[in-house]
């Protein structure tokens, strides 16, 4: 804003012009540069601010995200006392990309080969020189086999850590709980049946509490493993349940499984006896059919009286005993010594479409009603189901039923005749009791206490006992249908049985598939001598665990069927 | 004035700028402990996420089909009988009942006993009184005991042969208690005439074997009494 000089001489009109220009220039650059400026500031403010509101309530570049919670990529499945059963873990993988492998290849096998036996050099070389993107070499590897394979330097091979589904307790349960596959979804049991819920993220957070109780679950396993072994039977399974809410507190099926490598089962072994297989399961059946008689009338007490030949002879069909009274015998000595000819007869009277309609109401003539996928299908007389089938039918042959519908049967007879379905999940607030539907009248479930009592007092579960534990049942030996034809060679045998039998609570079912005889059992395969001793041993086993307390002083009400008993026994 | 204004606003401009200061300060505080905290909780997740896989590894290495293992090699604990569960505090005491000591200071006195011991006074030591009476007569004091056994009116003939069996048993069954009434009648009498008072003092220690038992028993003959065992 210089002042001109001044001019001593009249100026020019040029340079007045020129001054005048200049001065209209100046104040153009003036208004150009504070533009700039305020454009800079505003710029710089702008910047300023956005820190400062950053600073303030942003988020931090160094906050670390979802740590907050801790949700399994996989969710938890428990037991009723939240003992883990299957968990998700991160487990190291060993992996290699062929491609990227830049070192001696023939050299890298060897080393492979050498920390790795499963395959051999030549296996690891051929892999190398496969041009394949990508191959797992090991899962769920050991900490000190990652390092050592770390250690070899070697950038085509990967090292990380995966989520990895864990078994801790490796083949306990394992048909319950079932397995996943390599993407980790369930492919069996309960994984594959809520594998929705296992990973769905809103859901997975909670374990997945099933109704199992891993103790009851370790014995019955154990036991059985021992029955099976001990006969040589090909399979076996069993189940225990609470009669008062249908939740399966144990079920097993063998030859064993470990879900942890579940792939290196046999299929047998991955096959879920318990509710898939279906079976004849023989004499369990007749207490049913006893059943129906009281609830139909025909039965009035059990001192009612049946002509039992040695040999029945019905719809051009032969019945035979095992035992053959060749007497009349009261309902009571039916039950006692499993008289098949005695209960075809009480079958007959009870006829089949009632029998149908109890069957059907007890859930018999459909898979069985539990949240397992694995279930199969009964196997019936179907269209043939005439008078002869029922009576066979009566007596537990000529139906294949898993031996879960066997133990929901028994609940049902026992817990005042009220079906529930079988549930694997625990009874609680989030899964309350399901109401049932009437299938037998109270006071027929209470007479059948003394019946079953009886069989295994003095009748031929003798060997089931175990005392104190008052337990009821009965047994079952069927034979199997081998080319189409019934062999006395191999037979399923089972055990049905409730405890304590003057307040029923748990119902428990063992069942061996093709026993064979020992010398201790004198060439006998009956269930009386090989799965009554181990359904007793068990429920010595499982029954403090469950809270019934043994007592030698309580008995049920044995005074319905005490009174018809005689005492000359059919010859053993 | 204009001096003065504009200080005004100079001074207007440094408060406010060291308010907005003091703001920013502040959240920062705030912005650097909800930072710490989130670190704090990261580390409580880790140490969960560390403790479940401590769990696991440990639930797998104690497993139930393991335990079971060590059970059948190594415990070989089987099921409790029936027999073995108790109704109460009343049952587990009478379990301690009937298991009574052997005493082995108690003279044990067997009918067909010699009677070689006349050095010591073998019952009466702790009546001082009746000691010299009884180290004079041992051989009277076994014959008291086969007499209180049969309650026989002929107890005074003293067949120390006649009765040794129901002696031996009933010493077996209750050293203590046969052996007291023995060293009182000593005192009472040398002489076996009260064999009556004898016999009530054994029937009430049988009744009531929970009433305590007398502690004045002595005399040291742990000889005797193993093979009253």
């Amino acid at each position: 804003m210089n002042a001109p000089s001044p001019a001593l001489v009249a100026p020019r009109p040029e340079r007045l012009r020129l001054v005048g220009q200049r001065r209209q220039i100046l104040a153009v650059m003036h208004q150009r540069l504070m533009f700039g400026m305020l454009v800079f500031a505003g710029v710089v403010a702008l910047i300023a601010l956005r820190i400062l509101w950053l600073a303030a309530f942003g988020d931090h570049a160094g906050r670390k995200e979802g740590l907050t919670t801790l949700i399994p990529e996989r969710g938890d499945i428990v037991d009723r006392d939240g003992e883990p059963l299957a968990r998700t873990i991160d487990a190291w993988t060993i992996a290699i990309h062929p491609g990227k492998v830049i070192g001696d290849k023939l050299e890298l096998a060897r080393r492979l080969a050498e920390l790795m036996p499963e395959h051999s050099q030549e296996q690891y070389f051929a892999l190398l020189k496969s041009g394949k993107p990508f191959f797992y070499l090991r899962r769920r590897a050991p900490p000190g086999l990652v390092e050592a394979v770390n250690a070899l330097g070697e950038p085509g091979l990967a090292i990380q850590q995966e989520p990895d589904r864990l078994y801790p307790q490796t083949s306990l349960a394992a048909h319950v709980i079932g397995y996943t596959d390599i993407d980790g979804h369930g492919v069996a049991g309960m994984e594959r049946a809520f594998d929705k819920y296992l990973s769905d993220e809103a859901t997975r957070g909670q374990p997945l509490v099933l109704s199992i109780d891993s103790r009851v679950q370790q014995a019955l396993e154990h036991e059985l493993l021992d029955a099976m072994t001990h006969f040589s039977a090909i399979g076996a399974a069993g189940v225990v349940m609470d009669i008062r809410t249908g939740e399966v507190l144990a079920m097993t099926s063998l030859p064993q499984l470990n879900p942890n490598a579940a792939g290196e089962g046999t299929d047998d072994a991955r096959f879920n006896r318990a509710t898939l297989g279906v079976y004849e399961l023989g004499s369990t059946f007749k207490p049913f059919t006893v059943a129906m008689a009281m609830d139909s009338g025909i039965i009035k007490n059990f001192g009612q009286i049946y002509p039992c030949p040695d040999e029945l002879h019905a719809y051009g069909h032969v019945v035979h005993d095992t035992h053959p009274y060749g007497r009349p015998c009261s309902v009571a000595e039916i039950m006692k010594e499993s008289s098949n000819i005695g209960t075809a007869q009480i079958a007959d009277q009870v006829g089949a479409r009632r029998q149908q309609y109890f069957l059907k109401k007890m859930g018999f003539l459909d898979p069985v009603a539990i949240e397992l996928k694995e279930r199969g299908r009964t196997l019936t007389p179907g269209s043939r189901w005439g008078p002869f089938e029922t009576m066979t039918v009566g007596f537990g042959h000529g139906i294949a039923v898993t031996p879960l519908h066997l133990a929901t049967g028994y609940a049902t007879l026992f817990n005042g005749g009220v079906y529930r379905p079988a549930t694997l999940l625990k009874v609680g607030p989030n899964h309350p009791v399901v109401p049932g539907s009437r299938v037998f009248s109270e006071d027929t479930s209470y007479k059948l206490r003394g019946l079953l009592r009886l069989v295994v007092t003095s009748g031929t579960g003798r060997k089931a006992d175990a005392p104190g534990y008052r337990i009821g049942g009965k047994t079952g030996t069927a034979e199997k249908l081998a080319n189409g034809h019934y062999t006395s060679a191999a037979v399923v045998t089972s055990f049905a049985g409730v405890f304590p039998m003057d307040d029923p609570r748990y119902v428990m079912v063992m069942m061996l598939d093709d026993p064979k005889a020992t010398a201790e059992t004198y060439g006998f395969h009956t269930a009386a001598w090989n799965i009554g001793p181990a359904f007793g041993e068990t429920v010595s086993r499982i029954a403090p665990m469950l809270g019934v307390r043994p007592d030698k002083t309580r008995e049920p009400d044995m005074s319905g069927v005490l009174p018809f008993v005689q005492d000359s026994k059919p010859e053993e | 004035m204009s001096g003065g204004k504009s200080f005004r606003s100079l001074v207007m401009v440094a408060s406010c700028a060291g308010a907005a200061l003091g703001c920013y300060l502040v959240s920062l505080r705030v912005a650097s402990e909800r930072a710490s905290l989130e670190d704090v909780e990261t580390r409580i997740v880790l140490a969960q996420r560390d403790l479940r896989l401590l769990q696991t590894e440990i639930g797998t290495r104690g497993r139930l089909a393991q335990l079971e293992r060590w059970n059948a090699s190594v415990l070989a604990m089987s099921a409790p009988s029936a027999d073995q569960f108790l109704n109460g505090s009343f049952e587990l005491a009478k379990l301690t009942q009937p298991q009574h000591k052997v005493e082995f200071e108690a003279p044990v006195v067997l009918a067909s006993a010699p009677a070689p011991k006349p050095s010591q006074s073998p019952i009466g030591q702790a009546d001082t009184d009746d000691s010299g009476a009884s180290t004079s007569a041992p051989p009277t004091i076994l014959l008291h005991q086969a007499s209180l056994k049969t309650e026989t009116r002929e107890v005074p003939v003293k067949p120390v042969d006649a009765v040794p069996q129901p002696t031996v048993s009933k010493s077996t069954d209750r050293p203590v208690t046969a052996a007291s009434p023995v060293a009182k009648k000593s005192v009472d009498k040398p002489g076996l005439a009260a064999a009556k008072p004898v016999t009530k003092p054994i029937r009430l220690a049988k009744n009531d074997p929970l009433a305590p038992l007398p502690g004045k028993r002595s005399a040291k003959t742990p000889k005797d009494s193993i093979p009253a065992r």
